[in-house]
């Protein structure tokens, strides 16, 4: 009995790091020596290939002297924003909406989630089509006699960013709404029928007792959406090209075609590098606050 | 008295009338896409480049079906896209099921098996999530040359679960938290070693788990074009990439029914799952946060 | 740095995996771009000519964005030790990677056959350096053809324009006329070759040298570039607003059809002409950019051979090579492909009118000297510094940009890049 307790106590204690040590390895080589190597490129004067010297800030500079660098960069904090927010709203009141008892519920569920399914390649050569002026709406509406109807902001170099927005809202939104959902119906009736009695309003009970109980939904929805907008590579690939002139370019298609394009690795690692500090900066302190609460509840 | 109940049963009727038509409005804006796919792809080619995109087709004919799935030229292989679905298949399933097994074990030690640091750890894990891609292709192919699984689905198996991991992790842990300590605690009291009480009593309660997130991965890694174009080429290629190169022709006249038929046949895996899987999907996602 | 060419290549030879060194057919793995059903119908008379040395094709075809997802399947399959038999080269790439000492060195066979009499000196340079000579040029497009619907010339009256003052006035009258002047999509590179166009045309070969070669700042910030963008901006006035994300074939299709008359752009074109059973002169009619001195802005497509420890695979890449070579086989793949063959000495007198064309000016350019590599296919500079004149070109295109903020945008571009 007493043998039996002290390797249970053992086994308690090295079996989880025995166990969690294929994938710590995995993610130690994989996430973390990787991002020291991409940190060594980008103080390196690498081109074609990898080359280990130093140059110190080099990179850096040339990466912020470049005009490409910045439209990159705004595109990439207006793009976030705007798909973030109106994914969430999207998702959300398409969940509340569906929440309400809705006959063919599974049905239209399915018609929301669908475009979570595609891949982002199909998604942008879909919608370059229906966005573009000579083939797509603009052109349908013509036809049907609104003359004057224009839609042609993919051609804007100042617009085209929110033809990016649309397409990656309708791929996304299904999926929030899918978290919405499964948060809202997890919500015990009870709470809301004692509202109701004591007269609050529709309105009211939404915004001061649904919506803070949604808060574990809103952390999965915010990570996995943030996810995607700062991953978004595909989607602008084949909806523009980083085009019209380079009006639609974000971080990632910058540092993908100055690394495999344009033979400037070490600028292409200066660049992930950035990407991957603003990424920490805002990820790591929301992860730190959601996770330090629950600790709390162990 | 009556006016009340009337007019609050208007208002009911109007109310209805709103979701309804909300909903069935954006339903179609939803499905507008694929309808251009399909209607496009059922098209001979000669009515897409004499018409719209969008618009019933006057002839349905299949025939860019056929050729997309057993005649397209992938360079200089015209075998369609046949050969690269099975690899797709041959890659997706033993990358879900090796990062949706990790994911499970790591999500169950992290919440029931709790030493120090534990959610430093998590932390790491789920941070590695955001490393963008393009900065690994180079390191992850010295890598893969190291260890000779270079150009071949073994190889691609083992990228989708190293980056696949974090995301598993994540949705198990997160459900598993919200089974009681208690119930493994008693197992533990009882005699139950670690393994057993993972695969008799948090495997079974984790089925919607499972759901969620085998079909995340099964999306993530039958949609991938990045690794797939860096570590494989010609034969061992994953559908994604010969559909590329369905599509990005640029000589001759852009065959647009050929190209929405194969991205058609590349994506109704992925569709088949989330319209039959879809369901679970939301249970799944549901009887997570039920527990709370 | 040598050091690390040196571990590469021991890399390389120790880490690649042998190939069986069987008794059946050896297969030459190639990677290459294309995909396109008449490109791939021409890469199989290649094919079939290896095949009847003995050796296999292996396929890797990675296609889109002209060839850089090749490039970028390339270099992972390079880091990962791993490379290719052979590789499609575009551009200064085969001369990067044989300064990385990765490509085999064939000058024997070339002293041994002749080859380098055989292929233009401006395009020497591309197959032949002091690291070897390290691949073999198969075709050549030109790039500065304009591309004219007949019917629509006859009957607005106007004929081939001998300068771009000449085709923006022909385009005024195409347009009271309710023709499009000019159809072209806004992907960078098709603004690019256009610019590449003007650039030679306006300024002249020596200019082109200094400006899109030596990347010589005088040059960049001169009045004759703040000229260039201006005519530039004249051309934007030919192009109608629906440009946006348009194919280059189905720009040529307007041109066909008679909604547009000219399109400026390679001879990849042509093949869009013919596959509709236009006949060169009688339906449509090719000619150089208007200039009072015109230029050959010419592209190749070759392979080279990487490094690989397999004795069999050697044996075929040199087969290949020799296939590549071979007067007849570059007949057959360039009358297929549209393209005129890399090889100087091989008579295109079965060719479509245009190929004749196209022929013969190739031999006056080189006399000339106005033989110049197309910078937009990478013919010019580096990447690095191509892509800048692409970003600067396109950004004005497309916006309202002044000239002088170009050539600004164009200096800074380029000193940034060093």
């Amino acid at each position: 009995m007493f043998r039996n307790t002290q390797f249970t106590d053992w086994l308690a204690k090295w079996m989880p790091r025995l166990v969690l040590t294929p994938s710590m390895v995995m993610v130690l080589v994989g996430v973390y020596l990787f991002m020291i190597w991409t940190g060594w490129i980008s103080v390196s004067s690498s081109r074609m290939l990898p080359n280990y010297d130093f140059v110190g800030l080099e990179q850096y500079i040339r990466l912020w002297s470049t005009p490409r660098w910045h439209t990159a960069v705004f595109n990439l904090f207006a793009f976030s924003f705007l798909f973030l927010a109106i994914t969430i709203g999207m998702g959300l009141s398409l969940a509340i909406l569906l929440d309400q008892n809705i006959r063919a519920e599974g049905a239209l569920r399915a018609i929301y989630l669908y475009p979570m399914s595609l891949s982002f390649i199909v998604t942008g050569t879909a919608w370059k089509w229906i966005l573009s002026p000579d083939l797509g709406i603009e052109k349908v509406v013509h036809s049907l006699g609104w003359e004057t109807f224009a839609f042609d902001w993919i051609t804007k170099p100042d617009f085209a960013i929110y033809t990016i927005v649309i397409a990656a809202v309708w791929q996304s939104s299904g999926f929030a709404m899918a978290i919405f959902l499964a948060g809202l119906r997890g919500i015990d009736n009870s709470v809301i029928k004692a509202a109701q009695i004591e007269g609050a309003s529709l309105q009211k009970i939404y915004r001061s007792i649904i919506i803070p109980m949604l808060r574990p939904a809103f952390l999965s929805v915010i990570v996995l959406l943030s996810y995607i907008a700062i991953k978004n590579f595909d989607l602008v690939l084949a909806m523009t090209n980083g085009g019209p002139g380079s009006s639609t370019e974000v971080p990632s298609t910058f540092m993908f075609s100055a690394t495999f394009r344009r033979n400037q690795m070490g600028v292409g690692a200066a660049s992930a590098i950035m990407m991957l500090m603003t990424v920490a900066a805002i990820i790591i302190p929301y992860l730190y606050s959601e996770l330090k609460e629950s600790r709390h509840v162990d | 008295m009556s006016t009340k109940r009337g007019s609050a049963r208007k208002s009911v009727l109007v109310g209805k009338f709103v979701i309804y038509g909300s909903l069935l409005a954006i339903a179609a804006v939803y499905l507008m896409p694929l309808w251009v796919m399909i209607t496009t792809s059922l098209k001979s080619l000669d009515e897409i480049y004499s018409g719209s995109f969008i618009g019933l087709p006057e002839a349905i004919t299949f025939d860019a079906w056929v050729k997309a799935w057993g005649e397209a030229c992938i360079g200089t292989a015209c075998t369609g896209l046949k050969p690269y679905f099975l690899n797709s298949l041959m890659m997706v399933v033993p990358a879900v099921a090796l990062s949706t097994g990790l994911g499970a074990i790591n999500g169950y030690v992290l919440t029931k098996w709790r030493f120090p640091y534990h959610n430093v750890v998590f932390g790491l894990l789920l941070f590695g999530c955001f490393l963008p891609y393009q900065a690994v292709l180079l390191p992850m192919a010295q890598i893969l040359g190291l260890l000779k699984l270079s150009g071949s689905i073994s190889g691609l198996v083992l990228v989708h679960t190293v980056y696949g991991v974090c995301f598993t992790t994540l949705f198990f842990r997160n459900y598993f938290i919200t089974i009681p300590d208690e119930l493994t605690k008693a197992a533990q009291i009882d005699g139950a070693g670690f393994f057993r009480i993972f695969f008799s009593i948090m495997l079974p309660a984790a089925l919607p788990i499972l759901v969620v997130s085998c079909i995340w991965q099964f999306t993530q890694i039958w949609n991938d074009f990045l690794f797939g174009v860096s570590f494989t080429a010609g034969e061992n290629a994953p559908i994604t990439v010969a559909l590329n190169n369905i599509v990005n022709v640029t000589m001759g006249r852009k065959q647009y029914n050929v190209d929405m038929a194969a991205a058609m046949i590349a994506a109704l895996p992925t569709l088949f799952v989330y319209i039959v899987a879809g369901r679970f999907f939301v249970r799944g996602l549901t009887a997570g946060a039920v527990k709370g | 740095m040598k050091k690390l060419k040196y571990a590469l290549m021991a890399g390389l030879l120790a880490a690649t995996s042998s190939l069986p060194a069987s008794a059946e057919e050896t297969k030459i793995e190639v990677l290459h771009h294309w995909v396109a059903e008449s490109e791939v119908a021409a890469l199989n008379v290649i094919r079939n000519a290896l095949a009847e040395k003995g050796y296999g094709w292996q396929d890797s075809a990675v296609g889109g964005m002209s060839g850089s997802n090749a490039q970028q399947a390339l270099r992972t399959r390079l880091a990962a030790g791993n490379p290719p038999a052979a590789m499609q080269f575009l551009g200064y790439e085969g001369l990067e990677w044989a300064s990385e000492g990765v490509l085999r060195n064939l000058g024997d066979m070339a002293t041994e056959n002749g080859w380098r009499e055989a292929i233009a000196p401006q395009v020497l340079p591309f197959v032949d350096s002091n690291d070897g000579f390290f691949a073999v040029p198969i075709n050549m497009h030109r790039q500065n053809w304009v591309w004219a619907n007949k019917a629509v010339f006859d009957k607005v009256g106007i004929d081939q324009p001998g300068s771009w003052s000449e085709l923006i006035k022909d385009g005024q009258k195409l347009k009271d006329a309710g023709i499009i002047p000019l159809a072209m999509g806004d992907e960078p590179w098709q603004i690019q070759l256009i610019f590449d166009s003007l650039v030679a045309d306006i300024g002249g070969a020596d200019f082109y040298k200094k400006a899109m070669v030596d990347l010589d700042k005088e040059a960049l910030s001169s009045d004759t570039m703040k000229h260039i963008f201006d005519t530039l901006r004249q051309v934007r006035g030919l192009v109608d607003d629906g440009f946006n994300g348009r194919d280059w074939a189905v720009a040529t299709g307007m041109v066909i059809d008679g909604q547009a008359a000219m399109q400026v752009m390679g001879d990849w074109a042509k093949g869009e002409f013919l596959a509709k059973g236009l006949k060169p002169d009688a339906d449509f009619m090719c000619f150089v950019t208007p200039s009072n001195n015109p230029s050959f802005l010419f592209i190749i497509d070759s392979f080279g051979m990487f490094y690989i420890n397999d004795e069999n695979v050697t044996k075929g890449q040199d087969a290949l090579a020799q296939v590549i070579m071979d007067p007849k086989v570059q007949s057959d793949f360039n009358k297929i492909k549209g393209s005129i063959p890399a090889r100087v000495d091989v008579p295109v007198d079965d060719f479509d009118l245009c190929a004749q064309k196209g022929f013969a000016e190739r031999a006056d350019a080189i006399k000339n000297g106005t033989m110049l590599g197309a910078a937009t296919h990478g013919f010019a500079s580096t990447p690095q510094f191509s892509a800048i004149f692409g970003d600067v070109a396109a950004q004005f295109f497309v916006t309202d940009m002044s000239s002088d903020e170009a050539v600004e945008m164009l200096v800074d571009g380029i000193d940034n890049a060093f």
